[in-house]
């Protein structure tokens, strides 16, 4: 306590600064007089009385001095002198302050970003109470790749018999449902829980409360904040009200706190009702009691004193005993866990690689960017070697100098790293723009938290630092006489700036790995977009409704989507409407094993078929060419099952029998062929060419309703958007209750496909080009400083007879040297890494030709101009004039 | 250096505190001579490194000052102890008595093995 004290009254006493000098001098001379007047009474005269007075006291200034220091602080005053004079210093150097501010800016502005990616899907953990403790539970099963859900039996059995966790709770990742509330009804997504739920995952809320035990099957439900904000108006009496999902009456007991949108952090669902809810929301689901379906996310909570290791013990324990009293569903069963809201184990490995190689790759542009700095300030420093040399025979000290230097690198860093945090502030809400392909809402927006916040300031304090060194401590031993007389104090006998050199090859060796990477991907990019996918993208508006939510019966719903396509045809400005479960490109969707009937039964003999729904006009509407047979018609709902294949069905389920009118078995029905279209991209543009069977709406809809809603599709004559206003006042005519969802034209739904080559080919290019322009500004400026290092000896030799083609030929000949250098160490390093890249590539090989023969040249070409302006000024030096700047 | 000891380092402190307790209020140069004989003359004291240590105390909160005048009838600075500096002395004394007696067990010649 005394120390802190202390240290407040000196804080103030420095900030009070000269004016609180206090009264040490009359204190120090009324010691002095009476310290004489001792002196005289025992016999000296005044003279040597006073002069063994200020002796004894050791001198008046030193003592004044000594108290001054402990008055205020010391080392804060020098720091801040410091700080003010490298600022000075740096505000000297305007363009090359707010170079090397850029530089940094870029490169820490580029980390950020990802490591906002980083922080967002692998360091966040969920906000629910002691996140470290909530597990999430898989199954597994014996040679099966990770992992499964749980059937309901095995998670009530778990709940009942595991002693490691204080509480077991499951629910259905996904029900859909359509609300109440203000404005026209939407459809939202939301989860059914058991009742522990709440008290498991102890999640904060806003208001009211979880479910409590005995709510099993209540219709009650918790919202989410942003569903209450957006339907609700934020009403805070909400709490105990009525409101409508699907048609039923709920009532609100809680709203959950608006940082939770699911534990797993990557579904965004909005509401959370009781499990025994979820059949009547969810028609399709499996029966609680059958112990074969695995459908329910499982989360426990950890004992308190309870470790990993034995609770995943006690879980192989408990697996073994069900193999041996379920052998028919769980022989071979297994689990495994892993802290609630981390990534999904099946992803996580594709996922941590991707962010692994965007790392490595901002890492390089970071690394360039501080080569240039470190350039820059060798540069500055041998500029001021004479104040340096000045300062030294002064009497400053080589640690004083040292440190100020580290001190302006230090401030550059800093400097840099605010620009990097407004970049990536920018770059992060673009990156949060992109969508996702994907049926189901998905939030996978990142932004700049606490941890990206740390990291930049870690990064640009560290690259502040790291830069200055080398700078610091040359400029620190100028060669004392050189310097004084003006001469080139830094350059030793025998060395000619062997560092910097390095550092220019070190960044060219960067560059050429990260414009080939940045080649592959917008090659990537150029070669995703040249893929055939098989269907019409322009003039197509797609708008989705979800009937059996608003508890239509199938025939209801099948009546409802047929007369919704007769209104909709009859609109002007529409070609035709059609409806299907979901658009291609999706990125997923239904599929199962087909094969022809009584060929021989093994598991080869499955091939798995993408399933659509279509009606008749379909494949016209978009585009796709009828290869053979005829269309859908009026198919009844009980009668055979007909199906129309695409080509690839024919060759690989078919293997080139007659399709028309072949019989083909799969989803647990006997399908008639009749006709066959082209192929078409189903799920994700990158994909091989898949079978695909399509179902006819009207057969399907009573036997296996589309579990995601119908998609009305709208051919258009012009412009898609003009007439969803029209086709919405129609679906409102049929029923103004109808959530409408999903409303997009096709163009917008095919940028959305596209998501993962555009999303890597931006971040690539982006950091690649980056990186080129750093490079070459770093190679630029290298030669410029040969240049004028030179001038004098570039002087002789034209005095001597020198052209200057000859001159500027030297100047070039030495930057390609260290750009041939840089390229011949940077392009093996390329080749071996880029097949770290080869998983998010389409449709090119990790070493595409075209790209590793064009880097170089390329690359060459940029160096030549980077190195000709200078080379230009050295062919322009005026003999008479270098040799006189003596 | 001369044949006198210098200050420890830490110590004069202690014996400033301890130099107002015994004597009360006092002002720098009479504690600097009062410090030199009780140590029998034979510490060398630079009187100048006083003065930083009897801020330092003051800012500590262990002492606090006055203006005053001195027997001589002269102007000068008195200094005393606070609550917390009788309570700080009290402390410091103890420490420093284990401290010596600690280190006297070393010095003094080896009893047995």
């Amino acid at each position: 306590m005394p120390k802190l004290r202390a240290f407040w009254v000196r804080l103030s006493g420095f900030f009070a600064g000269r004016s609180n000098e206090g009264d040490l001098d009359p204190e120090l001379e009324s010691h002095i007089e009476m310290h004489t007047e001792d002196g005289i009474r025992a016999g000296l005269t005044p003279e040597d009385a006073r002069r063994q007075a200020v002796i004894r006291l050791g001198g008046v200034e030193q003592t004044r001095q000594a108290v001054r220091e402990r008055r205020g602080l010391p080392w804060l005053e020098s720091f801040l002198r410091d700080v003010a004079y490298g600022l000075r210093t740096l505000g000297k150097h305007r363009v090359a302050t707010a170079a090397a501010i850029l530089s940094i800016g870029l490169g820490v502005g580029a980390n950020a970003t990802i490591f906002s990616m980083v922080s967002r899907f692998v360091l966040r953990p969920a906000p629910m109470g002691d996140p470290a403790t909530l597990l999430t539970l898989h199954t597994t099963h014996d040679g099966d790749e990770c992992c499964n859900n749980f059937p309901y039996p095995v998670y009530a059995d778990i709940r009942d018999q595991a002693k490691s966790f204080s509480g077991v709770a499951a629910y259905n990742e996904l029900i859909p449902a359509s609300i109440s509330g203000r404005g026209e009804p939407e459809r939202v997504w939301g989860q059914a829980v058991t009742s522990n739920f709440f008290t498991v995952t102890q999640l904060p809320m806003l208001l009211g409360r979880g479910f409590v035990s005995g709510e099993e099957n209540a219709q009650a439900i918790v919202l989410g904040a942003g569903l209450w904000r957006r339907r609700f108006d934020s009403d805070p009496l909400i709490a105990g009200k009525t409101i409508s999902l699907s048609g039923r009456a709920y009532t609100v007991v809680g709203v959950v706190s608006p940082a939770f949108h699911g534990v797993d952090q990557i579904l965004f669902t909005e509401f959370w009702v009781p499990l025994g809810n979820a059949p009547v929301l969810a028609p399709n689901l499996p029966k609680p009691s059958d112990r074969g379906q695995h459908y329910l996310v499982v989360v426990a909570r950890l004992n308190p004193g309870v470790t990993r290791q034995s609770a995943s013990a006690e879980l192989h324990t408990l697996a073994a005993r069900f193999a041996t009293n379920y052998p028919a569903t769980d022989k071979g069963i297994g689990f495994v866990f892993e802290q609630a809201g981390s990534l999904p184990p099946r992803e996580r490995n594709a996922v941590l690689s991707f962010f692994a190689a965007l790392s490595v790759v901002v890492l390089m542009v970071l690394s360039i960017a501080g080569a240039n700095v470190a350039n820059l300030l060798f540069a500055q420093a041998a500029g001021r070697q004479r104040d340096m040399a000045v300062r030294l025979a002064l009497g400053a000290t080589r640690g004083r100098l040292r440190r100020q230097m580290l001190f302006e690198s230090t401030l550059l860093g800093l400097g840099g790293g605010i620009l990097g945090v407004l970049l990536s502030l920018w770059s992060t809400s673009g990156l949060s723009r992109f969508r996702l392909p994907a049926p189901v809402p998905l939030d996978v927006s990142i932004g700049v938290d606490w941890r990206v916040l740390l990291y930049s300031f870690a990064l640009s304090l560290a690259s502040g630092l790291l830069l200055g060194l080398a700078p610091a401590w040359a400029a620190s031993r100028p060669l004392l006489a050189n310097a004084l007389k003006g001469e080139d104090a830094l350059a030793r006998p025998g060395r000619r700036f062997i560092l910097r050199n390095i550092l220019v090859v070190a960044q060219i060796a960067m560059s050429v790995v990260l414009l080939c990477v940045t080649g592959l991907f917008l090659r990537s990019l150029q070669s995703a977009s040249t893929i055939n996918i098989g269907f019409r993208t322009d003039n197509i508006l797609m708008m989705s409704v979800d009937p059996i939510v608003h508890g239509y019966t199938p025939q209801r719903t099948a009546d409802f989507m047929m007369q919704l396509r007769e209104r909709v045809a009859g609109l002007p400005g529409v070609l035709s409407a059609v409806a299907t479960d979901t658009a291609p490109l999706s990125g997923g969707g239904r599929s199962d094993g087909f094969r022809i009937p009584g060929s021989p039964d093994s598991p080869n003999s499955w091939i798995t078929t993408e399933l659509f729904m279509a009606t008749p006009g379909y494949f016209e509407s978009l585009g796709i060419p009828r290869i053979a047979g005829g269309d859908f018609g009026s198919e009844s709902a009980t009668g055979p099952r007909v199906g129309i294949v695409n080509q690839a069905f024919v060759d690989q389920v078919l293997r080139g029998r007659n399709p028309i009118g072949a019989q083909v078995s799969g989803a647990g029905v006997e399908f008639r062929i009749i006709g066959v279209v082209g192929n078409v991209k189903s799920r994700t543009i990158g994909e091989e060419t898949r079978p695909i069977l399509y179902r006819s709406l009207q057969q399907t809809v009573a036997s296996d309703p589309s579990f995601i809603g119908y998609t009305l599709m709208v051919h258009t004559a012009g412009n898609p958007s003009s007439v969803a206003q029209a086709v919405r006042r129609q679906i409102y005519n049929l029923d103004p209750s109808m959530a409408i969802y999903n409303e997009e034209t096709m163009e917008e739904h095919i940028r959305a496909a596209f998501f993962l080559p555009h999303i890597a080919a931006a971040l690539f290019g982006t950091f690649g080009f980056i990186g080129l322009v750093l490079a070459a500004v770093g190679l630029y400026g290298v030669m410029s400083y040969a240049v004028s290092r030179r001038t004098r000896e570039i002087g002789i030799r034209m005095a001597l007879g020198a052209k200057p083609g000859m001159v500027e030929r030297l100047i070039l000949s030495q930057g390609l040297a260290l750009t041939l250098i840089g390229v011949a160490l940077g392009w093996p390093a390329a080749w071996m890494l880029s097949r770290l890249a080869s998983t998010f590539l389409y449709g090119i090989q990790p070493h595409d030709v075209f790209t590793f023969a064009v880097v170089p040249p390329f690359l060459i070409a940029i160096a030549l101009v980077a190195c000709w302006i200078p080379a230009r000024r050295a062919a322009s030096i005026d003999p008479m004039k270098a040799l006189r700047t003596e | 250096m001369g044949e006198k000891p210098d200050v420890w380092q830490g110590t004069l402190a202690l014996m400033v505190l301890r130099t107002l307790e015994t004597l009360g209020p006092l002002h720098g140069y009479g504690m600097a001579r009062r410090i030199e004989q009780t140590s029998g003359d034979q510490l060398q004291l630079n009187y100048g490194t006083l003065y930083p240590a009897l801020l330092k105390l003051e800012q500590e909160g262990f002492i606090r000052s006055h203006w005053g005048v001195s027997e001589n009838n002269r102007r000068a600075k008195f200094y005393e102890l606070t609550k917390a500096g009788q309570r700080q002395v009290k402390k410091a004394a103890a420490d420093w008595e284990q401290a010596t007696e600690i280190l006297a067990r070393f010095l003094s010649p080896a009893e047995e093995a």
